[in-house]
């Protein structure tokens, strides 16, 4: 699982209690990630940005609310990835003239980056599969959850899960090979 | 190939303006971090007291066979449930939004805190919303901030689509039936302005001085009235007036009709043009972009089911179903509208789509603990500096 640790418990504990520098650390060591998985599941920089944004405004709204003892990742992560997946199936909803120009762009990016580590493809395949299956990969491998957490937090069945991360999987392997499960 | 594999490849993908984007979300956080008010936290006594109350009911609770199906449910919040997030965000410029929902007029903040201002029907603000008037039944009311009713006017019969004057908001126009009344705006002085009058929301021309406002007659006509006086003149839109439109300027008032054309008149009467729609396509809501006269508008097209927001000509958006709503923020960097099939709100950046900003979850916010079947709350106004 993600982010949760001592440093992050005192974080948490100084931030309700009102300490900007605890706040600080707790956002910096959070928004990496919170805006890759957002990035990785819209493709769309502003939204991606404006996700992870609102998301950690909802936070600190809600933060006195928060327990402290339990880990402050989960809560944000399941936040901005639902979000993300409202946007990005509103987007589809939309029919955006520019949706499918904004994932084409964004591979043509990593085209012209001679210094991306990654194939052109592992972009296309993530891009060809749905909102929701893409968050399930995101929760997966990026952000580490298992499928009973990822389960809990888009509140889906884990058979849902499992067959998302399979389907998902089965786009990426032509890609990258199969991964092997643990 | 390992897991590890995916995840060092998902890792590698360079994101856009990674850290730019970190410093800007950061200056807004921050900002939002600093203007919180942090709970008030209470002394471990009170809580011990809560503890052993909670306790003794649940073992009381337990005892019997319900019980055991209240003792689930609070195992489970005890145990398991997150603090629920706030649905709306900050809103993206300064104002207040008035948003009427099936519960009755939200006031939502900048901070996106929304406070229901009692069961009223529909709402709007007054000149520097400090106060909403609204509607319940045969009642006008007008409503302090905090929801308190400033003052009432009761009437005979159902009344609708209460408008308070501009700056300096010495008058209240409604409609009660097929009339058009005004109120002066200390809630004294009601009285019967005109009769035949359509169904549509009376327009307060903006500005100070002469107190003027423009409504529908049930013969299709507009007429543009002085609230204490005179009738200044009197047009014939060629169509069904449903809305009427000023600019900030009060040099154009906007008559969006049942038909294809749309027309604009001068503060005088003479006729200035048209807003000009596609066969087949009704113009949903329309509204001057703040401090010009630069109209957006939604259209819907009924056969395809498709609904787009035009600004000036250019397409902003396009998507399945209705955008209700065009409301700008009141420095004019923002169009709100509301998408009921999304159940959405869109804050749309300007110029162009600079920026969009999506809240999801629309029916819920603004229906706290219904079942998500409401319908789809309308934003009214955003105001002011």
């Amino acid at each position: 699982m993600a982010g949760a640790g001592r440093d992050e418990r005192a974080w948490v504990r100084g931030a309700q209690a009102g300490s900007a520098s605890d706040f600080e650390a707790l956002f910096r060591a959070h928004w990496p990630r919170a805006y890759r998985a957002a990035y990785l599941v819209v493709h769309d920089a502003a939204a991606a940005e404006d996700l992870a944004q609102e998301a950690f405004l909802a936070a600190t709204r809600a933060l006195d609310r928060f327990d402290s003892g339990r880990p402050f990742g989960p809560w944000l992560h399941r936040i901005v990835v639902n979000r993300a997946i409202d946007w990005a199936r509103a987007r589809a909803l939309r029919r955006e003239v520019g949706a499918g120009e904004t994932i084409e762009a964004f591979a043509s990016e990593e085209r012209r980056d001679p210094a991306t580590p990654l194939p052109d493809e592992l972009v296309a395949a993530l891009a060809s599969l749905s909102p929701d299956h893409r968050a399930v990969v995101v929760l997966r491998y990026v952000l580490e959850y298992t499928p009973g957490e990822i389960a809990r937090m888009l509140e889906l069945p884990r058979g849902t899960v499992n067959s998302r991360l399979r389907r998902g999987l089965d786009a990426l392997e032509e890609v990258i090979g199969r991964p092997e499960e643990r | 190939m390992k897991a590890s594999s995916v995840r060092d490849a998902l890792i590698a993908v360079p994101v856009p303006d990674e850290l730019e984007a970190q410093r800007r979300a950061w200056a807004v956080v921050r900002g939002a971090y600093a203007e919180r008010e942090p709970a008030p936290r209470r002394g471990w006594q009170l809580r011990l007291v809560v503890a052993v109350a909670v306790l003794a009911a649940l073992v009381a609770a337990a005892l019997s066979p319900p019980g055991r199906s209240v003792g689930g449910w609070i195992h489970d919040r005890v145990a398991g449930e997150e603090p629920t997030e706030p649905a709306l965000v900050r809103l993206p410029s300064a104002g207040q939004l008035l948003v009427v929902s099936e519960e009755g007029p939200w006031l939502v903040r900048p901070d996106g805190s929304a406070r229901l201002l009692g069961s009223y029907e529909g709402a709007s603000f007054s000149p520097n919303a400090l106060f909403v008037v609204a509607t319940r039944e045969r009642q006008v009311v007008a409503l302090e901030p905090d929801g308190d009713v400033r003052w009432r006017v009761t009437r005979p019969t159902p009344v609708a689509d209460a408008r308070w004057a501009p700056t300096p908001g010495f008058r209240v126009a409604y409609r009660e039936g097929a009339t058009l009344r005004v109120v002066v705006g200390d809630g004294t002085g009601d009285r019967l302005r005109a009769e035949s009058v359509a169904p549509v929301a009376p327009a307060w021309r903006p500005g100070e001085g002469r107190t003027v406002l423009a409504y529908a007659s049930t013969d299709g006509r507009v007429h543009v009235v002085e609230a204490d006086g005179e009738q200044l003149w009197v047009a014939d839109p060629g169509a069904t007036p449903e809305q009427l439109v000023w600019s900030d300027d009060a040099a154009r008032l906007l008559v969006v009709t049942t038909g294809l054309r749309h027309p604009l008149y001068t503060a005088g009467g003479q006729p200035a043009g048209a807003l000009e729609t596609p066969e087949g396509q009704d113009v949903l809501d329309a509204s001057f972009a703040p401090g010009t006269r630069t109209i957006g508008y939604s259209l819907y097209a009924a056969e395809s089911g498709q609904s787009s927001i035009v600004l000036a000509g250019e397409r902003l958006q396009q998507g399945e179903g209705r955008f209700e709503d065009i409301v700008f923020s009141p420095n004019g960097r923002w169009l709100l509208t509301g998408w009921p099939e999304a159940d959405q709100l869109l804050f749309i950046g300007l110029p162009g789509v600079r920026r969009l900003v999506t809240v999801p979850g629309v029916r819920r916010e603004f229906d706290p603990g219904g079942l998500g079947a409401t319908s789809f709350p309308r934003v009214a106004e955003w105001c002011c500096r």
